[in-house]
């Protein structure tokens, strides 16, 4: 963590403001023992086996949309993040199934596989902003979807892979799988809140105001847009090497524009201006499918339809309602007397 | 393979009526951004209702199929206005948060679309059969018509835009709406207006593509690659730029999926695009930001 943090303090690295920085980590460690303790409680509640999955999901999504979520706080948002889940999922099944790697290689596969794409295609992307980096990463999305379906040699074509070995022999069971997720979850939602606190958020926040004002003031721009796009697309082969092994069977449907586009959706729903946001957003969409079950067309068009009136009503999300309910409350308080 | 006369001509045919295709759906796409900075994400489900509205009309109702294809847009376009009204006009000149919505329109509209159509794909009859030789090129006549259709869109877009008030006010606006505003030019009638000629040209180009390959509920997919793809390439609102994006994308197309299939396309597609975006990130036409 440190090196990360450390990295771009190149010229007078000042401390920063104490009140601010106090302030961001203690609303985010209470954010994370928060989310931690409901992880922990949600399989218990409900029943059994099944509880276990859903919650194991919930983990994948919350990695997947806290990871995107550091893209998106740049002003970049990605609609390939669920192709880069992909190739750390193929990477890492590769890894363990024909290099016969043990679990924590195939990871370690996925993760580098991901980064290293992320690191060779964003110096490229990112010099695209707005409107342009959306249509260049849905473009790539299709294709990178297009690859899974292609190299059959590797990926197994439209069949995709199956017979993908759990961890190992203890975690075939949902019950110790979660508690790896868990782990995994924390992990990196911690690394994203850690960063987006830290020097780097707040260049990362600067960027995402004005690029041209970020820089004027010293703000290595492209550095940083890249640096954020690889350690989100790390976490995002990170969480596919995860999933891979989890549901020991993957395909290019799992990774497709309509994956990456829920994990958008994560964010905008939940609200795209703190990290509690996609990880709101992770729960809602993991959950609200459970009861909408047997209506799975259904359920998108019901996604989409909120996706609309998010963003033409409460850009901030759910996260923003309480800014919303806060600022109707005193406009009526004001009205009243 | 090249030096055949059979086989050049298919690529030049194929490649015409795809590019006249490829231009009809960037043209509406680019329009909207022009004119309201909105991002139209769900580009692609309104050339699939133009699909559908075609399979309808003509191998359901059994209507002469010019006059078929002369309805579609306006069975789509004028409908879609309620859309306009739900959806879009929330979205002017506001185009972080267009993107963002109207990708949930495009996910709303598709899978509406699996419900009301199901998943598998229809046919829809071919209308015209037979081929025409030009010396040693063979021409099938339905690609001629395609391309007939389309060049006659085109023809009646660039007649709007350029030589009638209409177009003249689009064009005001498209270069700063206050301004044009304030020129007495209501500026939400010309956003109707701006929305109806692109749903229609691409509800059109969905018919047309609808003809050619088939119809299904996911059939929007490749109109709106194509139509991202061509504006990256001539820049985003630049009318001429999706012109020539959609004659160099049609072209490659056609060359590179007749002589090595269409992946092979869609990957050199791709790759052109991301040379682009080194060298000139604003597009072949477009003006540097």
């Amino acid at each position: 963590m440190a090196s990360i943090a450390g990295t771009d303090m190149t010229s007078n690295a000042e401390a920063p403001p104490v009140v601010g920085s106090a302030r961001g980590s203690r609303g985010t460690l209470i954010a994370l023992s928060a989310v931690a303790l409901i992880l922990a409680v949600v399989p218990y509640v409900i029943d059994e086996r099944f509880g276990y999955h859903i919650a194991i999901m919930v983990c994948f999504a919350a990695i997947g949309a806290s990871s995107l979520h550091l893209i998106i706080r740049t002003g970049h948002v990605s609609l390939c993040h669920s192709a880069f889940v992909g190739v750390g999922a193929y990477a890492s099944a590769n890894a363990v199934m024909k290099l016969n790697l043990p679990f924590v290689g195939g990871l370690l596969a996925g993760t580098l596989a991901s980064a290293s794409l992320a690191l060779v295609i964003g110096p490229i992307i990112l010099r695209l902003t707005g409107k342009y980096f959306v249509l260049i990463t849905f473009l790539l999305g299709e294709i990178l979807r297009m690859v899974f379906v292609d190299w059959i040699a590797v990926t197994g074509g439209a069949n995709g892979m199956t017979g993908i070995p759990a961890p190992a022999p203890a975690f075939a069971d949902p019950k110790a799988f979660y508690i790896l997720a868990l782990a995994a979850a924390i992990f990196c939602i911690a690394v994203c809140a850690r960063i987006l606190s830290s020097e780097i958020g707040r260049f990362v926040n600067a960027i995402r105001e004005s690029e041209q004002l970020a820089e004027c003031v010293g703000v290595p721009v492209i550095r940083t847009k890249i640096m954020m796009f690889v350690i989100a697309c790390a976490f995002a082969g990170f969480a596919g090497s995860l999933l891979a092994h989890y549901g020991r069977y993957i395909s290019p449907p799992n990774f497709g524009p309509i994956e990456s586009l829920n994990l958008v959706i994560m964010n905008v729903i939940g609200g795209m201006n703190t990290l509690i946001g996609p990880l709101i957003g992770a729960f809602f969409l993991v959950l609200v499918p459970e009861l909408l079950r047997g209506y799975v067309q259904l359920q998108h068009v019901i996604f989409g339809i909120m996706l609309i009136v998010v963003m033409a009503f409460m850009p901030g999300g759910m996260a923003g309602l309480g800014d919303i309910l806060a600022s109707l409350t005193r406009r009526f308080g004001k009205r009243a007397s | 393979m090249l030096s055949n006369p059979v086989v050049l001509g298919q690529i030049v045919v194929n490649g015409l009526s795809l590019s006249s295709i490829y231009i009809l759906v960037a043209l509406g796409f680019t329009l909207l951004f022009g004119i309201m900075r909105v991002v139209n994400f769900a580009h692609g489900e309104f050339a699939m209702l133009g699909g559908f509205s075609l399979y309808y009309l003509y191998a359901v109702f059994k209507l002469p199929w010019l006059l078929a294809i002369a309805l579609v847009p306006f069975l789509v376009a004028l409908p879609a206005l309620l859309l306009e009204w739900l959806v879009f006009r929330w979205f002017y000149q506001k185009m972080f948060q267009s993107m963002i919505g109207l990708l949930g329109l495009n996910m709303a509209m598709i899978y509406t679309g699996l419900i009301v159509w199901d998943a598998f794909e229809r046919n829809i009859p071919a209308a015209f059969d037979g081929i025409v030789r030009f010396g040693g090129v063979i021409a099938p006549i339905d690609r001629l018509v395609t391309i007939g259709i389309s060049l006659l869109a085109l023809a009646g877009f660039y007649f709007l835009m350029v030589h009638t008030r209409w177009g003249l006010a689009m064009r005001a606006a498209a270069q700063d709406v206050d301004i044009a505003a304030t020129q007495g030019i209501d500026t939400r009638r010309i956003y109707k207006l701006a929305f109806v000629v692109a749903i229609g040209l691409a509800a059109l180009a969905g018919a047309l593509y609808g003809q050619i390959y088939a119809v299904s509920p996911f059939m929007g997919e490749r109109p709106l690659f194509v139509a991202f793809v061509v504006v990256i390439l001539g820049g985003m609102g630049s009318v001429s730029g999706a012109a020539l994006g959609g004659v160099l994308l049609g072209f490659t197309e056609s060359l590179l999926g007749t002589l090595y299939g269409g992946s092979v396309a869609a990957y050199a597609s791709f790759g052109v695009v991301v040379l682009l975006l080194i060298f000139r990130p604003w597009g072949l036409l477009g003006k540097p930001e």
